[in-house]
């Protein structure tokens, strides 16, 4: 049994379906499904829907405008309530059964909450991260916060975040270091000072003594050196106290609680700094006469200069921060004390300043002294010089700064003794460096092992020599003494400088506190809470001697923990959440060194404490900020939350997963291009002109990066001369990719007119294998392209592309037509890139187990192409195999019929209802008319004067509002319209903008959602009618636009609400035609629970089908036949009518009434909506002997006979084939798409038979499009020859006795050739179906110019007819493969079900009514109606049913009485217009 | 020390003297041990592989056999003989069956050796690393176009490069010793290979392309790792200058000639001297001291 027949297990349980990936395709099967009753979740990766068409400039045949078509469709799925759009998410897994599906997906982000946002954009010129635009191809750059188009669906924004940059991940305070670097690059300083506060409130400090964790995590390290943010970080910390202008925090409210703090160190400043922010009242308590702690009393003056600190202390201070200097916390204030007093908490930040002692002998000596006591002394009270020849014992900061301090006062020989080597030394790199640079040694290895005295004085230190041992726990090598090596250094001063401990002596029993191993005092890890747990402790009294910004780090864990213990929150809740750092991307950066800020010599430094390190000026900071690689993309820079008046950023959105229930499941994730440096030999990626036709589109596009102007991207100059070079990853086995990609010979062509268009005298030329113009109304378009001067096809495969390099113009060397060798250059290359798999789709195939082919398309499963090979998951679009739109779109259709007819049973039980706002009575109100003018982004905007045409609307009668927008459709305007009415109470609105036929729907739908009758409602085309047209003249065409408001105004102010009302729906179905298609459509409306009627005008149903046996991918037609028309047969809800011919068909969408004559009975059926699917024929050539030879046949009466019971090759050595007998000729100028790939499944059969039969091709372009392209390649592998003509050098055919023989023009060759033939085959075209024209007249609807029926639009439309309720399948619609006639059969059929789904339609509005009082029941109207429906009622007037009238308007215009009004286009209001020209 | 075998193969020993004497110097240089293959024998280029395929197959099948033993990877300088290595190699695979019994005699461990064009073994990040750490001097000064050629790249299903169209190992190398390496298009384009004698006519179309390609990036040298490249853009320099009707001073060195210039090798100057178009020159207007080079 076929997968695609599995029975279902069980019934459906859910009327939701999940469509995956919106693009054309998804939204077209969304649409289809949720207004034939079903809740769709439609799931898109991006952040907003539209995929590859939305980044089209135009489409081919016509040359619309790709936005213009779609933008519309994008606005009715976002309109649509029961469509729901998931954007940024992707399907992780699939459980169940069809009918009963669970879909697990995962919803990344979008840090922009879409229910809040308002598109307003206002984030995204305050970002300051910009990479390359993906929507644009990477041709231009974009922010970190973006939509990719104005009228992009959903509206809202998006933030690109790979998470926290490494920088910020490493810092302990967590401050956002990309951000404030992003900020610096674009030189804001001001704001990039205000995001270092948000975390750290002594940048100034920091950018000093900082230990940079964030620069050795800093990815630019991986390039060439880290970005130098410590110094980035001073440098606006200075440039702020420079200017003298500071910016002030926002501080919270004022609120009662006191809070106190021990100690005024970093963690000290920075907890009271946080708590007074949040509103508390903290006081700190300092021991020393001045306020700091170590970076005060630890730090010299040079590394930190004291007006520093003090600027920074009176920063916080100013915030609300009481200092309380002197006030040491002991027996005279204690911490009970302090609780008596009304501090609710304490928190104790004492850091570490007692020096540990060395443990020697003599170490009491004098001339001994520690290091933190001599650096204090030296900051607080006076510089003493410890010595001559002084030795300092440590390799920590301490010890440096001691030694460095020690040199400027006045110490001539410094000496560190450490018992290390360099590389364990934990002092900071560049200290060591600048400490070496000022001549002080450093002893590495030496240990003291007892300090030597004369008198009481210290005289030398005696060292043991050290080697390193085993790592310690510290991971460090642990040195250990080498036996006998003792040596003394003579000094006259030591400075202990080994380490130091927190003195803990101010602390009593009472208290509570228990004092740590190390004399540390002990605190929660987490939360720095203590035992007493209105006790905080943090920095170095904790953790013993760290560094600044870990002391920073735990004062601002201390005041969170402070609040949260005052306001009785968790203390611990969410604490502990760091998520890992972004990876970064160093790709492509180009190197560049590390700028230094300039230093002071050492000879000079030396002398005095004045800084040593200097700092950038403000053009180096933006420089080396530049450096920046944006590891995260989005840099936290916060600058969106502070412009954001909508309040929809959340910076802090975390991925979710959620499960979704559903019944079916659609496939649509489309394409990517293929990568065109994958073909490394056209340059692509390397030469600046070389780019793909995806790139060319968005060059042209008007939305694109050059505002639609085309250009070369080396130099900005407009090309003058254009190669396309076609098949750039199709059809090349080499590239992995064999098989053809269907649109680009036409998307080519269509881009090389519009290039000439928009610049006449520009030339082109089209490299190419075959043109393949297969679909509807593709050839005409070809030839129109070829006969256009200036523009080339040049059959000929191009095998590389050399750039010169002075003017990057392109050189193309071929050979044409005539042989000749060319070398051509060019001014751009555009590559024709193929269509591949999504590259994701993969992936989605795999998590819900969908078998895919060796190139990524979905794995075929039989003749239908909308199954997978998992029961209840359907595909459609590229990822079934390569297909232009309105392919795709059929398909979709036909998806969403397989979905529906899957759940037909679960319809409408997942959907909501739409509300509709009660409608606001405006009879009797004065005309109040608001007048909306639309820029269009740079379509009107770029030639009208829009404000101009806005103002001069102020003063029109009636106008009582007026507004230009940008883009008025855009879901924040419509928003925004809404609120006009309401607020200024409009009852007219008039939108100047585009066209009502694509937007006019939409603006009634948010008229109807502001409580306004939607016809109170009127458009003025000022872009099709001005800007478009009258593009050179902006004048003219702003007062034009002038002209086209006040008419418009004009008849507003006479518009009336009108009213429409229920009909009922007949809810079954008639299919004109029992083909394939027929049977296919039939079928499909019955298994979608509705009732249909079959009309076959012979006795037999099967149509063309029934003389197929196997198609060109070797599936047996024959039982796909057999087992559809026994199962149309078997159906209960299908009512087959034989020999039978459509007589009449009268009614309404509906309500359709039909005659039918069935073998001379006439019989009348009711139904809702029909569908036409009335086949082709096979043409019957007058050429080549036809009918006088019988050894010339066509292809399908060869397909018979190879497929019947006689062998039809007996005695047959030769068999010529000629392609395009009655195809793309003069009068029937259309490709009849399926004849090549009957010729190379009838060759591949004979070779199969007999592979020592000769076969010849002779052909034009051969058009085995998409996965036939494989099967070509086969047949040639097998040997058959395939030799080319052209039209005006057609083969010649001579009948012989001993066979024919064909002469033909070989264009290989350049000679002309001669063939003999046993069978001469004749690829004979598709015709229209002799009846068509006579049906065509009868039902009222179209053919196209080559006699098949037209569908309602090429490219959106396809399975439409423009007459509602008409649908349309098959190869009546043009020449078809079996498989695109069943899709597009279940496509109608899904169509149709939209109106079948209903009890009842909505009708009138905008039809015609006759008054009665002046008929004269002169028949006109009954005469003029294209539709058939007024008649003469019983009264003797014509009565028009409004429910049937199309309101086209005929009878109106025709009627002599002027009896006839249009509802909402009555005379009155028409005439108003003209009377204000 | 790193230490890999080496095959030199026949004309490193005759006409591409130079070429073999920049490679050891560079290999001590960069304190590589180059460990020649015993006994090696003929490559099978040009003659063998095309007459018979039977002995192509052997002469690759002795000379692997015979490196089975050596360190890792096995170094090839010549392009040809680095292809035919690789050809025989990937034969091997599926035709084991034709090598005869002396030589399969010698072992059949065709496949554990890697064979490495010399170019490549050179470049990798970690001998780039390696070469920056011990520049003394630096190239700047000289404006390179690198020259790939054929054989190490082509057909890529036997060569195992990945960017085959557009090798970049030469052009980092030279960029990290200072050079200023210019990108062109003509990297591996053809330099006319064996038709020097039987149709000068072709050699000289094509070399005085590459000439001309080079002259218009703005290189004012070509750098090779190809011996037979290096003669054909190197040995008619004047005569295709003349027929192209400008002036054409190109040197054409071997990139292992570079690195020995960069790494100051002692006698780096004297292999420049077999070179038909007279490096000095240039040399003399770079920054490189004249001791390094004269």
């Amino acid at each position: 049994m076929k997968k695609s027949d599995a029975p279902i297990v069980g019934p459906a349980r859910s009327g939701a379906v999940m469509v995956v990936g919106a693009g054309i395709g998804g939204m077209q099967s969304a649409l289809d499904l949720a207004d034939a009753g079903f809740l769709v979740h439609l799931v898109e990766r991006d952040i907003s829907i539209g995929g590859v068409m939305a980044q089209l400039d135009k489409t081919f045949p016509t040359n619309d405008c790709s936005t213009c078509m779609l933008s519309p469709k994008l606005l009715e799925v976002a309109a649509n309530p029961n469509i729901r759009i998931h954007s940024r998410t992707e399907v992780l897994d699939l459980q169940g059964r069809p009918g009963d599906f669970k879909v697990r997906v995962r919803q990344a982000p979008r840090f922009i909450d879409p229910a809040v946002c308002s598109g307003c954009g206002d984030c995204v010129s305050v970002c300051p991260v910009e990479l390359p635009a993906n929507f644009n191809e990477g041709l231009d750059r974009r922010k970190a916060i973006y939509r990719h188009f104005p009228q992009a669906v959903p509206s809202a924004y998006a933030i690109d975040k790979s998470g926290p940059s490494p920088c910020k991940t490493a810092c302990p305070a967590g401050v956002s270091a990309q951000g404030y670097v992003a900020l610096i690059a674009q030189g804001r300083f001001r704001e990039a000072l205000a995001v270092v506060r948000r975390d750290n409130p002594l940048p100034a400090v920091c950018g000093r003594v900082c230990t940079h964790p964030c620069e050795s995590q800093c990815r630019r390290g991986l390039v060439d050196e880290p970005v130098a943010i410590r110094d980035l970080k001073k440098f606006i910390a200075d440039w702020e106290m420079e200017i003298g202008d500071l910016a002030r925090p926002d501080v919270k409210p004022r609120r009662e609680e006191k809070v106190a703090v021990v100690g005024s160190g970093p963690a000290g400043l920075t907890a009271a700094y946080y708590l007074a922010l949040e509103g508390f009242r903290p006081t700190v308590f300092e021991a020393l006469p001045a306020a700091g702690g170590m970076l005060r009393t630890g730090i010299p003056d040079y590394r930190l200069p004291p007006k520093i600190l003090d600027y920074e202390i009176d920063y916080i201070r100013a915030v609300g921060v009481d200092i309380r200097l002197n006030t040491p916390i002991g027996p005279n204030l204690s911490l009970s004390d302090l609780r008596g007093q009304g501090f609710q908490a304490v928190f104790l930040a004492v850091g570490a300043h007692h020096g540990r002692s060395l443990n020697v002998e003599g170490q009491d000596l004098a001339g001994v002294r520690s290091g933190v006591t001599f650096l204090r002394d030296a900051a607080l009270v006076r510089l003493e010089c410890p010595g001559e020849r002084i030795a300092v014992i440590g390799g920590g900061n301490v010890a440096v700064d001691a030694a460095r301090t020690a040199r400027r006062s006045g110490s001539r020989e410094v000496t560190i003794l450490y018992r290390r080597t360099r590389r364990e030394m934990p002092a900071y790199e560049e200290e060591i460096e600048e400490a070496l640079e000022e001549g002080i040694r450093i002893e590495f290895l030496a240990a003291p092992k007892r300090l030597i005295a004369r008198e009481g004085r210290v005289t030398g230190v005696e060292l043991l020599r050290m080697e390193l041992g085993e790592p310690d726990r510290s991971g460090r090598r642990r040195p250990r003494p080498v036996p006998g090596s003792e040596y003394v250094l003579p000094v006259d001063g030591v400075v202990n400088a080994i380490g130091q401990t927190p003195e803990l002596d101010f602390l009593t029993p009472g208290d509570g506190l228990e004092i740590a191993s190390g004399d540390r005092l002990d605190a929660d890890p987490l939360t720095l809470q203590t035992r007493v747990p209105w006790i905080f402790a943090g920095g170095d009294a904790v953790t013993g001697p760290a560094d600044v910004v870990q002391a920073i780090a735990a004062g601002k864990t201390a005041a969170e923990s402070i609040r949260r213990w005052i306001e009785g929150e968790d203390l611990g809740a969410g604490r502990n959440e760091r998520p890992a750092p972004a990876e970064g991307d160093a790709t492509g950066a180009v190197p560049a060194p590390r700028h230094r800020p300039p230093s002071a010599a050492a000879e000079t430094r030396i002398g005095n404490f004045d800084e040593v390190v200097g700092r950038f000026d403000p053009e180096t900071a933006k420089a080396e900020a530049a450096r920046c690689l944006a590891c995260g993309i989005c840099s936290e820079c916060y600058q969106c939350l502070e412009v954001c008046r909508a309040g929809a950023i959340r910076h802090d959105a975390a991925p979710r997963e959620l499960d979704i229930p559903v019944g079916a499941v659609i496939l649509a994730p489309g394409f990517r291009p293929f990568d065109a440096r994958l073909k490394p030999e056209y340059g692509y990626g390397r030469l600046p002109n070389v780019i793909t036709s995806l790139e060319f589109e968005r060059l042209n596009s008007a939305s694109g990066p050059t505002g639609g102007r085309l250009q070369r991207l080396s130099d900005g100059r407009e090309p003058e001369k254009i190669a396309w070079i076609q098949c750039v990853g199709s059809r090349d086995p080499a590239a992995g990719r064999d098989y053809c990609s269907y649109v680009c010979c036409m998307s080519a062509t269509k881009q090389a007119v519009i290039a000439q268009e928009h610049a006449p005298g520009l030339t082109a030329a089209i490299f190419y294998m075959d043109i393949r113009a297969q679909g509807k109304g593709f050839d005409r378009y070809y030839e129109r392209a070829r006969a256009r001067p200036g523009l080339r096809y040049v059959r000929s495969m191009i095998s590389r592309v050399i750039e010169d390099p002075a003017t990057h113009d392109l050189e193309i060397q071929y050979y044409d037509e005539s042989d000749r060798w060319i070398v051509e250059n060019f001014d751009l290359v555009v590559l024709s890139v193929g269509l591949a798999p999504h590259p994701e789709a993969q992936a989605l195939a795999q998590a819900l187990g969908v078998d895919t082919d060796r190139f990524g398309f979905a794995a075929r499963t039989g003749l239908n192409p909308l199954t997978t090979s998992r029961p209840g998951v359907f595909a459609c679009g590229v990822f079934q195999a390569p297909r232009d739109i309105p392919d795709t779109v059929i398909q979709a259709g036909g998806a969403a019929a397989e979905a529906a007819a899957l759940l037909a049973e679960a319809r409408g039980t997942a959907v909501t209802i739409p509300e509709i706002p009660e409608e606001r009575d405006t009879r009797g109100e004065p005309p109040r008319i608001g007048v909306f003018v639309c820029h269009c982004g740079v379509n009107i905007g770029g030639v009208v004067d829009v404000p101009a045409v806005a103002d001069y609307a102020r003063g029109l009668p009636h106008v009582v509002y007026t507004q230009a927008c940008l883009f008025t459709c855009s879901t924040d305007t419509q928003a925004g319209l809404m609120d006009a009415i309401r607020e200024h109470r409009l009852n007219r609105v008039v939108v100047a903008s585009c066209s009502p036929r694509t937007h006019e729907p939409l603006f009634q739908e948010t008229l109807r959602q502001a409580g306004l009758n939607p016809y109170l409602f009127e458009m003025a085309n000022i872009r099709d009618q001005c800007s478009w047209v009258h593009a050179d003249q902006p004048a003219a065409a702003t007062n034009k636009s002038r002209d086209l408001v006040r008419m418009a105004v004009a008849r507003a102010a006479r518009l009336e609400p009108v009213h429409r009302f229920p009909a009922p729906v007949e809810q079954s179905a008639l299919v004109i035609g029992g083909g394939l298609a027929g049977l296919t459509a039939a079928l499909s409306l019955a298994d979608q629970g509705f009732f249909t009627y079959m009309v076959e005008k012979t006795g037999r149903l099967g149509g063309l089908a029934d003389r197929l046996r196997r198609n060109l991918e070797g599936l047996d037609v024959r039982a796909y036949l057999d087992d559809l028309r026994e199962k149309v047969r078997q159906n209960d809800r299908i009512e087959v009518h034989l020999n039978t011919e459509l007589q009449e068909t009268s009614g309404r969408v509906g309500w359709f009434t039909s005659r039918l004559d069935e073998n001379g009975r006439e019989i009348e059926i009711h139904h809702g909506a029909a569908i036409l699917a009335t086949g082709a024929s096979e043409y019957q050539p007058e050429e080549y002997f036809f009918g006088q030879d019988d050894r010339v046949l066509t292809q399908l009466t060869l397909h018979e006979l190879l497929s019947g019971p006689n062998d039809p090759l007996a005695g047959v050595r030769d068999v010529v084939m000629i392609q395009c007998v009655g195809s793309r000729e003069a009068d029937h100028p259309y490709c009849s798409r399926i004849c090549c790939a009957q010729a190379v499944s009838n060759a591949r059969s004979i070779k199969e038979l007999r592979p020592d039969i000769d076969v010849t091709v002779l052909f034009r372009d051969m058009r085995t499009y998409a996965l036939k392209e494989l099967s070509y390649r086969q047949v040639r592998e097998l040997g058959v020859r395939f030799i080319r003509f052209e039209p005006d050098q057609a083969p010649e055919v001579t009948p012989e006795s001993d066979g024919l023989t064909i002469r033909v023009f070989d264009h290989t060759l350049g000679e002309e050739i001669l063939l003999r033939a046993d069978r001469l085959v004749l690829s004979a075209a598709v015709r229209p179906h002799p009846d068509a024209r006579a049906l065509a007249s009868r039902l009222k609807l179209p053919l196209d110019a080559d006699g098949f029926f037209m569908e309602a639009h090429l490219k959106l439309r396809p399975v439409d007819f423009v007459s509602a309720g008409f649908f349309l399948a098959g190869a009546a619609h043009g020449p078809k493969f079996l498989e695109e006639s069943i899709a597009q059969a279940k496509a109608a059929a899904a169509r149709a079900a939209i109106i079948l789904s209903r009890r009842e339609l909505t009708a009138g509005g905008e039809v015609a009514i006759v008054d009665q009082e002046h008929c004269v029941a002169c028949l006109t109207c009954v005469r003029t109606c294209p539709f058939g429906v007024p008649r003469i009622d019983e009264n003797h007037f014509a009565y028009i049913d409004p429910a049937a009238c199309q309101g086209c308007g005929s009878c109106a215009a025709a009627c002599p009485r002027r009896a006839i009004q249009i509802g909402h286009h009555t005379d009155e209001q028409i005439m108003s217009k003209l009377a204000v020209i | 020390m790193l230490a890999a075998g080496y095959y030199p193969g026949c004309s490193l020993e005759a006409t591409a003297r130079d070429y073999a004497e920049s490679v050891a110097g560079a290999a001590q240089a960069l304190d590589l041990r180059l460990v020649e293959i015993p006994d090696w024998n003929c490559c099978g280029a040009t003659a063998g592989h095309s007459l018979d395929h039977r002995i192509a197959v052997n002469l690759g099948a002795r000379n692997l056999a015979l490196a089975a033993g050596l360190p890792r990877p096995l170094v090839v300088p010549c392009a040809l003989c680095f292809n035919r290595l690789k050809t025989a190699q990937a034969d091997l695979r599926s035709e084991v069956d034709l090598v005869i019994p002396e030589i399969a005699r010698l072992g059949q461990d065709y496949q554990r050796v890697e064979v490495v064009e010399l170019n490549t073994y050179l470049t990798t990040p970690e001998m780039i690393d390696r070469a920056r750490k011990r520049r003394v001097h630096d190239l700047s000064g000289l404006r390179p176009v690198c020259y790939y050629g054929c054989q190490g790249q082509r057909p890529p299903q036997v060569t195992d490069r990945p960017d085959f169209e557009n090798p970049q190992g030469l052009d980092r190398l030279l960029k990290a010793l200072g050079a200023e390496v210019l990108d062109w298009q003509f990297k591996t384009d053809c330099c006319g290979a064996s038709h020097t004698f039987p149709r000068p006519d072709i050699l000289f179309r094509l070399v005085g392309r590459l000439y001309e390609q080079a002259l218009a990036v703005g290189a004012n040298c070509l750098v090779t790792g190809c011996q037979m490249c290096q003669a054909n853009l190197d040995m008619y320099q004047k005569e295709i200058a003349r027929e192209l009707g400008r002036q054409v001073y190109l040197p054409v060195f071997y990139f292992t000639e570079l690195l020995g210039l960069a790494l100051a090798h002692p006698r780096a100057g004297r292999w420049l001297r077999r070179h038909m178009v007279d490096p000095t020159g240039l040399l003399a207007g770079t920054g490189l001291p004249r001791e390094v080079w004269a």
